[in-house]
């Protein structure tokens, strides 16, 4: 048993070491290529990322819509299902979300904020249990009705703001017309941080408790599983796959709403910079645990906020951050892989 | 062709598959490779068909050494093997398949009458236009068999060609195998039925963990020695039956039962257990019985008539009820229907109370998960392991665990024994017939008539998804049960009832 255990702790000690170093050759690589000095421009990242208050304030503003969406990915992971639908979840909720804005625009915050969310939210988990019904229901698979809803909703979206809802006085801006104060989430540190953040954090921790410690967690790791045991025990798999989906669906929503609200300020058609998809990478590499959801989120935000301080610094293009973005999952998967085909 | 292997050794990990195994197979001969599941018999014949390559030992063809590293080695060399599992492409038609399988017709339309030319002598009734997938069990054996026989094998092994045939199917495959050895080929039949060695071996080469213990002419050999042979010295208690009380009550009906699912669909079913009775359903397996199994359990919506258990109704049609206390199912192959592999033991053993748990579930003590896996011998008896380590023979006595603390009143047990060795099949059955005799109805499906015959009170045989006829154990015969399971004797079958 002990002999059995040990390689196997070692295993666990060095994948991610060994992770991050695949992670930091492949940047370097891709530094040199573009003609820049690997490591001064890896330690521009750290800084446009976290070297003072602004850029911190963008890191955590950049980290609260990923998170959510890590979790709107990794909820229905835990029966098994691989939803690929945050980012139309995100354009969903913010969609309905402004409709309601939009409708109840006079009417105190206290109304407002909380219909406003509420709406969000109830639209991201129509949205996902659209296709969480297609999966119980007929057997439809999950990853391709979430991935080609992803662009019905960001079309409705762009639809939108170019037609019926576009603001008479913004001069043929695509976009709604201004959200009033009263449907923003209160702030923090004087920045944009928003209340988004620490609601996505509490979430990931509650999901985290409840999983460890709930028959719904325990439930969903027998249906995990074995389908069909679960089956066996009376548990109903369409039910979990509609609570899932469902919950995760409005945890993104509100994420859309929120960017939609207090970062933007009004819909237009890219509320989103990829916070759908961020997240699922999100929610693979922290291999759908609540708790490691959370850094690994901060991560992929600092890197992605980092843009702007690299074209400005660095005298590189913003997507520069993207490519690193990238280039963490590829080592990861890389990394990843080659630990497994030597296991077996 | 004059084959022989020698001293063949063969190790997966921790498991000693051959261990210095030795057999000679002789041209125009049929060799029957006896023993138990475990045994070694088809990881020997693997390493001469190429599948599986030996740690040590040789390979003699005609006193000449080889080395035959893959299945495409051994058929170059005239060696062709039939597998338990088809290698059939359900959806192409037989034609299709015997050209796929054939290297030298590359092309549709090359070698047509080639390559059907085997199958017109093997089976006639096989019309090449039809897709596999609506051929007989039986039937798509004898395609397999006529692809091995296309490559020009010289030497055939057959894996356990007989244990999903019916009756009548097995004895035409028996003397389409002396056929076979007419021709001058040697045949291997990989078997653990005596019956199969009594029908058609020239000789017999008994297997016990990874050696052959013994190889004599087939007719030299009693029944009683092979089995001796076999089991070694630790031959398992027989698993003991009860006797029915004859005014035992009813416990268990079940009414007009109809259910379908990608298996097949199931039409009326009656059947009535008795208290303490065991009710074996014997059938070709695809008739309806894993439907049945699945229906009666609850995990299947009954399209048509109910289940009931002491009077009450356990069953409804179109409101399924799984995980009822009062039933307990075992089904074949636990690790695919029964048991989370990546939970461990003591989840496992509490699945069918999940429902019932508080949201928040109070920490539970090992101690009673630990009691329970010790009363019903699961090893290691450890609550904590997860599930996927255990064997499967230990899997299946952890479902069984799980299946009968309740004290169910009704309890199916679906192909309970499936792939499980001698030993740990005995007490499966044991535990299932112990339970029987404290009260329960037990409605025990298998493809063994044998097994059937020896342990239940009463046999009811499937056939297309109905109940072809009823007999009691005691007045049944293998002749009788074949005809109902070829769907040949209902009118005679309906006097037992």
């Amino acid at each position: 048993m002990s002999e059995a255990s040990r390689p196997r702790a070692w295993v666990a000690l060095s994948q991610p070491l060994v992770c991050g170093g695949a992670v930091l050759l492949l940047c370097g690589a891709f530094f040199l290529a573009i003609g820049r000095e690997p490591l001064s421009l890896l330690w521009l990242i750290a800084v446009s990322a976290f070297g003072d208050g602004y850029a911190l304030s963008e890191t955590l503003v950049k980290t609260a819509p990923i998170l959510l969406c890590a979790l709107a990915t990794a909820l229905p992971a835990r029966v098994g299902l691989i939803s690929v639908g945050a980012e139309g979840q995100l354009y969903f909720g913010a969609l309905l979300g402004t409709g309601f804005v939009l409708m109840a625009f006079e009417l105190p915050g206290y109304v407002l904020l909380p219909g406003m969310l509420v709406t969000a939210a109830l639209a991201g988990a129509a949205w996902s249990a659209a296709c969480a019904g297609l999966r119980a229901g007929l057997g439809v698979n999950e990853t391709i009705t979430t991935l080609l809803l992803n662009y019905v909703a960001a079309l409705l979206v762009t639809w939108v703001v170019f037609g019926p809802w576009k603001d008479p006085l913004s001069q043929g801006w695509p976009a709604t017309r201004d959200f009033p104060d009263a449907a923003r989430l209160p702030t923090f540190f004087d920045s944009r941080v928003h209340l988004g953040l620490w609601l996505a954090i509490g979430g990931a921790l509650a999901l985290h408790v409840l999983m460890r410690r709930s028959r719904w967690g325990l439930e969903l790791d027998v249906i995990r599983s074995n389908p069909r045991a679960a089956q066996g025990a009376g548990l109903n798999f369409g039910r979990h796959v509609m609570i899932t989906m469902a919950i995760g669906g409005a945890l993104a929503g509100i994420a859309g709403i929120i960017e939609t609200s207090n970062i933007q300020g009004r819909l237009q058609s890219n509320i989103s910079f990829g916070a759908g998809f961020s997240g699922f990478l999100v929610a693979w590499l922290a291999r759908n645990d609540f708790l490691r959801i959370i850094p690994l989120s901060l991560l992929v935000g600092a890197l992605l906020a980092s843009g702007d301080g690299l074209q400005m610094l660095a005298g590189v293009p913003s997507s520069v951050s993207l490519v690193v973005q990238a280039l963490l999952f590829v080592g990861v998967l890389l990394v990843n892989g080659w630990y497994a085909s030597r296991r077996s | 062709m004059h084959v022989e292997l020698r001293d063949i050794r063969k190790r997966f990990g921790a498991v000693v598959a051959n261990d210095g195994a030795s057999v000679t197979l002789e041209p125009g001969s049929v060799l029957a490779l006896l023993g138990e599941n475990g045994a070694g018999k088809s990881t020997l014949m693997k390493v001469l068909y190429g599948y599986d390559r030996a740690d040590s030992g040789d390979i003699l063809l005609d006193g000449r050494k080889v080395s035959i590293g893959s299945p495409r080695d051994a058929m170059g060399l005239g060696i062709g093997m039939v597998f338990q599992q088809f290698s059939l492409v359900p959806a192409l038609t037989v034609r299709e398949n015997l050209l796929l399988a054939d290297p030298r017709t590359p092309w549709r339309l090359a070698g047509r009458r080639d390559a059907l030319g085997r199958l017109a002598v093997l089976a006639p009734d096989i019309a090449p236009e039809v897709p596999v997938r609506r051929l007989s069990v039986g039937q798509m054996q004898m395609v397999e068999l006529a692809k091995a026989l296309n490559l020009d094998a010289r030497v055939l092994i057959l894996d356990e060609p007989t244990s999903v045939l019916t009756p009548e199917e097995a004895k035409r495959l028996w003397a389409t195998i002396r056929a076979l050895a007419g021709e001058g080929r040697s045949v291997v039949m990989i078997t653990h039925k005596l019956e199969d060695v009594t029908a058609c071996a020239d000789r017999v080469a008994v297997m016990r963990a990874g050696r052959v213990v013994d190889q004599r002419e087939a007719r030299a050999a009693s029944a009683e020695a092979l089995t001796r042979l076999m089991m070694g010295e630790e031959r398992p208690r027989e698993p003991h039956v009860n006797p029915l009380a004859p005014e035992a009550p009813v416990r268990v009906r079940l009414r007009g039962i109809a259910a379908r699912a990608e298996g097949g669909a199931i039409r009326k079913v009656d059947l009535e257990l008795r208290r303490g009775e065991v009710l074996g359903i014997a059938g070709v397996s695809g008739n309806g019985q894993q439907v049945l199994a699945d229906a009666v359990t609850g995990l299947l919506p009954l399209e048509d008539g109910q289940v009931e258990i002491d009077g009450r109704t356990a069953q409804a049609a179109g409101s399924p009820q799984p995980a009822r206390p009062d039933t307990g199912y075992i089904p074949e192959r636990p690790l695919a229907n029964a048991i989370a592999p990546e939970l461990d033991l003591e989840t496992n053993l509490a699945l069918k109370r999940i429902r019932d748990m508080p949201f928040f579930p109070p920490r539970e003590t090992k101690a009673a998960a630990r009691a329970l896996l010790k009363r019903f011998d699961v090893r290691p008896a450890d609550p904590a392991l997860p599930a996927a380590a255990l064997s499967g023979g230990n899997l299946q006595k952890l479902v069984s665990a799980r299946e009968l603390c309740a004290d169910p009143a009704f309890v199916v047990a679906c192909y309970p024994t499936m792939g499980l060795d001698v030993a740990a099949a005995a007490m499966i059955y044991e535990r299932l017939f112990e339970h029987a005799a404290r009260g329960a109805s037990v409605l025990w499906i298998s493809e063994d008539i044998d097994d059937l015959l020896r342990h239940s009170h009463r046999i009811a045989v499937m056939y297309k998804g109905r109940i072809a006829g009823q007999v009691e154990t005691a007045a049944a015969s293998r002749h009788q049960l074949g005809m109902l399971m070829a769907g040949e004797g209902a009118g005679e079958a309906l006097a037992h009832v």
